[in-house]
């Protein structure tokens, strides 16, 4: 182990530098809790809203419906969301045992053992989760007598349960933000449509910025020809007006949940790409990279080893600015009638049916789903603009 | 120019052909009814006359020759041409957006000057997490909002469908007038809020950039007055960045219209767009896909020009 002088001695990494410049804002360290606080939201979302009780006595027998209940995809999500927490730590203790110089070869392998255990992990549980369909009528058993102790979740429905004898209620007890046009629980529906936002805006942004990045750095580094006519290409992305196209692509492809993501991420790739090649430009004349050139060094190590590190901070930025765009798109698309499948939920779509089929304006149904929406976006772009200013030396020396 | 153009045009064409289901089996429903070998006679019939049996390159050849002549075929939902169909939903769609554009444009750059030019105070803060939660606002919610509390029965300001009053064309001219803009008021509301606020935190941050920069220092320096300072010199060099902006929120805005033309039922290219997406109309779609394309093309040809004609230092000769 390392005593305190040595690492004294590491000095301050770029990353710290920018986390010290991005906490100095409380007011965004607070929408950065609440974006953390929305991830805890959408992966414990059965625990919070269910209409399988967590635990219920039966004839004197004690039954976990709720963990039962739950599909493959959520205990994979659980499993993720497990090991991105261990990632995290593992960062935090890696800065302060890990040498600088073997650090980022530290994190790829840990990356890389993290993703392999949740892939393995979502493979297992898939096979070995059967879809189950637990139709038991819980509350009625309450009701009855027949059950009793029974711990339900804060929010006592499921999201796909309809229920046309509440349909459209204004909120009250039972249900808090009210019902929607087949009696669901409005607030169920938008706890469980977090997730869909959330993995929309991360997956996308992670799909365009992967494409941005390769074209960007490709372009910028070779210059030229390549250079002129990727360009066009991109130009051409570019006057193709974006929302229109997704729109069309959505409603002509079947319609699911990975297809809106790759569809949004395809077709935003063009300012990652834009500003990767902006930064390649510059950094291609610089010596490192022409001693790495002169090593013989395979162009991949060239371009992701050598330059991508010294141009990822635009990148950066823009995924926060990206990651807003694609909520946004994502919950547009679900209003115009193009999002996931219902039951599905989405905030989206939930908004959608704020004016009912007869015209009347349902203001619970329009307010909150909004409200969601908004404070979302909102935090991202928050972040991303705190996140953008640390980043800038410009701003950092004046003032 | 012209690559670019024919890149868009292979674009659009590509993505209807790739899209499963075709609009003759759309338009025939369920082949249940006849027996199959006269459904497969009238199919073929169909395919034939809307030149879908051709192989695809064919077809693009075909469709981009007419294109160029303006003639996208006819929809084949409304048996009309989809040059009519655009014609007239065009000036509709043009004349939101170009107000919208305006007011963006006459708001935000004095807004975003001020805003520099007080920087530091309170109000400057608070006006840029303002800012940001006006560019935060999804577009949809204010207009269902809008239409929901300002057009319902309690207020009823507005009207929530439509560009003009059933009786409007028995008005006189003024009434017609204002008839028309009263109805234009909260569509152009909703397109402009978030052009607006991400435009003057734009413009905001050119002006800091400059009033930082030495050369302010030594015009302060020789005496010159603050108007002049801010104005002759600031914000001369803060022009080029606003120019940009208006390549990048050309096409925000055609998506945009998508959005508020639906919710306000304003007849314009987005909601043409939004129908013949969800009918298939193939013709429709890649008339309007085209025509959006070229005019945000020429968007962004008006800015290149712009661009250089502000800044001598650029000139299209000795790009590299």
């Amino acid at each position: 182990m390392v005593d305190n002088k040595q690492q004294k001695d590491w000095g301050t990494s770029y990353g710290e530098m920018v986390w010290k410049e991005f906490a100095k804002s409380k007011f965004t360290l607070c929408w950065l809790g609440f974006i953390i606080l929305l991830f805890l939201l959408a992966i414990f979302a059965p625990f919070l809203a269910n209409d399988k009780p967590f635990v219920i006595r039966i004839d004197g027998q004690l039954h976990w419906p709720i963990f039962k209940a739950l599909t493959a995809s959520d205990y994979s999500i659980l499993l993720a969301a497990i090991v991105a927490l261990t990632q995290f730590v593992l960062v935090l203790h890696n800065r302060k045992s890990v040498d600088p110089s073997i650090r980022a070869g530290v994190l790829w392998r840990q990356i890389t053992i993290s993703v392999f255990i949740v892939l393995v992990g979502i493979i297992l549980l898939f096979v070995f989760i059967p879809r189950r369909l637990d139709a038991t009528d819980y509350k009625s058993m309450v009701a009855s007598g027949k059950a009793t102790g029974a711990v339900f979740a804060p929010v006592p429905y499921g999201f796909g349960r309809t229920d046309l004898k509440v349909r459209e209620q204004p909120p009250n007890r039972q249900h808090w933000l009210g019902t929607d046009d087949v009696g669901s629980d409005v607030l169920c529906r938008l706890i469980h449509g977090s997730r869909i936002s959330l993995s929309v805006g991360f997956v996308a942004v992670g799909i365009s910025s992967i494409i941005g990045i390769i074209i960007g750095a490709i372009l910028g580094y070779s210059g030229g020809k390549t250079d002129f006519i990727g360009m066009r290409f991109v130009e051409i992305m570019m006057a193709v007006p974006v929302f229109f196209l997704i729109i069309t692509i959505v409603a002509f492809f079947p319609r699911s949940l990975f297809n809106i993501m790759l569809i949004i991420g395809l077709t935003t790739w063009t300012d990652d790409a834009r500003f990767v090649r902006a930064e390649f430009f510059k950094l291609r004349r610089q010596d490192f990279v022409q001693a790495a050139v002169s090593l013989g060094l395979p162009l991949r190590s060239i371009l992701f080893r050598h330059m991508l590190p010294n141009a990822i901070a635009p990148v950066l930025v823009n995924a926060s600015f990206g990651i807003a765009g694609a909520i946004f798109i994502e919950a547009a698309l679900s209003f115009l009638g193009f999002g996931v499948a219902p039951p599905t939920p989405s905030w989206g779509q939930v908004l959608s049916l704020g004016v009912s089929t007869t015209g009347r304006f349902l203001w619970w149904l329009t307010l909150f789903p909004g409200l969601a929406i908004f404070f979302t976006v909102l935090a991202y772009n928050l972040v991303g603009e705190t996140l953008r200013d640390a980043i800038d030396p410009r701003l950092r020396e004046s003032v | 120019m012209i690559p670019t153009l024919l890149g868009i045009t292979i674009v659009v064409f590509a993505i209807s052909r790739m899209a499963p289901g075709d609009p003759v089996s759309l338009a025939m429903g369920p082949v249940g009814m006849m027996d199959a070998q006269r459904a497969a006679d009238v199919r073929a019939a169909r395919m034939k006359l809307y030149g879908l049996d051709k192989p695809v390159y064919v077809q693009y050849a075909i469709w981009l020759g007419r294109v160029v002549r303006l003639d996208f075929a006819d929809s084949i939902k409304h048996h009309r041409p989809v040059i009519d169909l655009i014609k007239e939903r065009l000036p509709v769609t043009l004349t939101l957006n170009l107000i919208s554009f305006v007011i963006i444009y006459a708001v935000s750059i004095p807004m975003g000057i001020l805003s520099a030019v007080g920087r530091k105070k309170f109000l400057d803060r608070a006006g840029s997490v303002a800012l940001l939660m006006l560019w935060s606002l999804p577009s949809m919610w204010v207009g269902q909002m809008l239409i929901g509390y300002l057009c319902g029965p309690p207020l009823n300001w507005f009207s929530p469908a439509g560009l003009s009053s059933n009786d409007a064309d028995q008005l006189p001219f003024f009434q017609w007038l204002a008839d028309r803009l009263w109805h234009l008021v909260l569509p152009v509301f909703c397109l402009t809020y978030a052009g607006l606020a991400y435009l003057t935190k734009q413009v905001r941050a050119g002006m800091l950039d400059n009033l930082r920069a030495d050369y302010v220092r030594t015009a302060r320096a020789k005496g010159l007055s603050n108007w002049a300072v801010i104005f002759h010199h600031a914000f001369r060099n803060s022009v080029i960045p606003i120019i940009t902006i208006l390549a990048t929120l050309l096409p925000a805005m055609f998506g945009g219209s998508v959005i508020i033309e639906r919710i306000f039922s304003v007849s314009g290219m987005g909601l043409l767009a939004f129908e013949a997406v969800t009918t298939r109309d193939y013709n429709v779609v890649m008339g309007v896909a085209t025509i959006a394309g070229v005019l945000n093309l020429f968007g962004l040809l008006m800015a290149d020009i712009a661009y250089a004609m502000v800044d001598p230092r650029i000139s299209f000769e000795s790009a590299a």
